[in-house]
Order: structure tokens, then C-alpha cells, then sequence
């Protein structure tokens, strides 16, 4: 009697839908994660299978370009232009405003990179050569004057400033023992 | 204002003093007598004030009167008015005699190099 009652809660345990060890047991799965026409493939060589990788990203034959094959695990996923999500128009409305994306766009392999909070691409203001010999420019100067103000130091024409007790010697720490040299200032 | 940085530097350069040597002439050259500066605090004075080694110069007695003046009569800040033009009085007399001695030495360089120049034509 406690074994049929054993029995069928064990069935009932493996039958539902539950998560941890009892979806485990009962071969059912969430339904997150990529599916098995969606998972990324092996690289594509002849045309028919660059035609079905670009449907698969939802990309068009002639957009769909795969990394180069080196070993390195793209598979075939699609290379697409590294640019950021700043440089996207920030006027058009997005789905996802925030990452400035569509629904269903093939995203690029360093998405989670080219976000606004993180490596932004556009194109700088003014030419990058300009920026950098404006700053070096500079920089140099200000090195350059520092050492002619090194070199040829401004002070004024007065001599060094006088003090009692042989320069204050024993005020400066001196030996009490040893006699320092005479020092004798007079007025002038 | 600066002539002396263009005389060190361009016209005059080896006859201006230069502040980081020891100026080289004997001090009692060109004087039939010279005075030695009187020191009046003492060294346990100046300690008992805690005064820093920067003010322990020929002026610091001024400054111990006027340390004590301000101390008598806080908060009464604009007192010591007297005590306080006494030691900058002191301070600035310091000073001119250090643009004095200055000027001396630079003199003296220049008399130096008219005697090796006029040694030299001779």
C-alpha cells in the first residue's frame, strides 16, 4: 500500500513540468536559449549554404559576409561593419531605444562592446592628425619652456639672506660636539 | 626690473653674481672698518617661542615683542601696530643690505675683470 502510494508519486515527480531535478529527469525543456535551427553552425562554403546562413540571421545574400575560417570558433555567424550603437541615428525610432536596434536585427558578434555606456566609433570632430599635433604641440612647448626656465632661472638681485648663530647651526640640528667653521656676518 | 637677469645671461655674463655661488671677495675689502651685525634674542629665546628657523634672523627680536603684543591683547587684532612696523621696518633694513651686498660683489667682478683687462693690454 505505501508502495503503490511510492510508486505514483514517483511517476508524477518525473511527468510534471518542474525546474532542477525533476525537469531533468523528465526530458522537458525551457523554452529560453537557442533552438536547434537557430544554433550556430559550421562555416558555409558553397552558395546554398551562404543562402540558408543569411536567412538564418535574417540577413540578405548580398549583406551576408562570415568571418574568415582560422580556427577560430565564428562558425557562421555574419561579420557584420564594426561601428557602434552610438553612430546609429538617434532620431528613427527603435524598438530598443536604448541600444538603438530592431526587433530581429542580427546583432553583431561584439555587441555586448559597441552599447553607447562603452567603445564608441564615431568619427571624431576634427582630424585625429590635427588633435594630436595640437596636443603634442603643446605639450612639447610647455616642456620646452620649462627647461629654458630651468636653465636660465629668474630670481632676484639680492645676496642669500643672513643668520645668526653660525646659520644657525645647532638650530638645524648640528653636532653640539664639533665646532662648525666661522661664519661672520656684518652690516653693510 | 630684470636687467640683471640680461646682464647675467646676454650682455655681462661673466662678471654678474651668480646666486647659487659664494660670493668669492673678502668682506672687509674696501672698508677701513666694518661692523658685525648684533644679534639680540638669544638662541633659548627663539626656542622658547618655537619660532621657525625661516624667522630666526637679525630682526627676531621685533617679532618677539610683537608676538607678545598680540598675545596681550587679543582680540583686540588691530593693536600692535607699533611692535608690527618695528619688525617690518627691521625686515625691509635686512633686506637692503642684501641688495646691497649684491651690488658690492657685482662691483667688485667688474673691477676684477678692468684690472685683468687693462693687465692684458699693458
Amino acid at each position: 500500500m505505501a508502495g503503490v502510494g511510492f510508486r505514483r508519486w514517483a511517476q508524477a515527480l518525473s511527468k510534471g513540468k518542474g525546474s532542477g531535478i525533476s525537469a531533468l529527469l523528465s526530458g522537458s525543456r525551457a523554452a529560453s536559449g537557442s533552438s536547434k535551427d537557430t544554433v550556430l553552425g559550421p562555416p558555409p562554403k558553397s552558395p546554398e549554404e551562404m543562402a540558408a546562413a543569411a536567412k538564418k540571421y535574417n540577413l540578405r545574400l548580398e549583406d551576408y559576409a562570415p568571418y574568415p575560417d582560422k580556427g577560430e570558433g565564428f562558425g557562421d555567424y555574419p561579420k557584420l561593419p564594426d561601428r557602434s550603437q552610438a553612430e546609429r541615428d538617434p532620431w528613427y525610432k527603435w524598438d530598443h531605444p536604448d541600444l538603438r536596434r530592431n526587433w530581429g536585427e542580427p546583432m553583431h558578434w561584439d555587441f555586448d562592446m559597441y552599447i553607447r555606456n562603452r567603445v564608441d566609433t564615431s568619427p571624431s570632430p576634427v582630424p585625429w592628425s590635427t588633435m594630436c599635433k595640437q596636443l603634442f604641440g603643446f605639450i612639447g612647448f610647455m616642456l620646452f619652456m620649462f627647461y629654458l626656465g630651468e636653465t636660465f632661472r629668474s630670481y632676484q638681485p639680492v645676496a642669500p639672506k643672513q643668520y645668526p648663530y653660525k646659520n644657525l647651526y645647532l638650530e638645524k640640528g648640528g653636532d653640539p660636539e664639533k665646532q662648525p667653521e666661522e661664519v661672520k656676518n656684518y652690516e653693510i | 626690473m630684470g636687467a640683471h637677469l640680461v646682464r647675467r645671461y646676454i650682455t655681462e655674463t661673466d662678471t654678474e653674481p651668480d646666486p647659487a655661488k659664494k660670493y668669492e671677495f673678502d668682506p672687509e675689502f674696501g672698508f677701513p672698518e666694518r661692523k658685525e651685525r648684533e644679534m639680540v634674542a638669544s638662541q633659548m629665546q627663539m626656542n622658547l617661542a618655537q619660532l621657525p628657523l625661516e624667522q630666526r634672523d637679525y630682526c627676531a627680536q621685533h617679532l618677539l615683542k610683537l608676538m607678545k603684543c598680540k598675545r596681550d591683547n587679543w582680540p583686540n587684532f588691530l593693536a600692535c601696530k607699533h611692535e608690527r612696523h618695528d619688525w617690518d621696518y627691521c625686515e625691509h633694513q635686512d633686506y637692503v643690505m642684501r641688495m646691497k651686498e649684491y651690488e658690492r660683489e657685482r662691483r667688485l667682478q667688474l673691477r676684477k675683470k678692468r684690472i685683468e683687462a687693462q693687465a692684458e693690454a699693458a
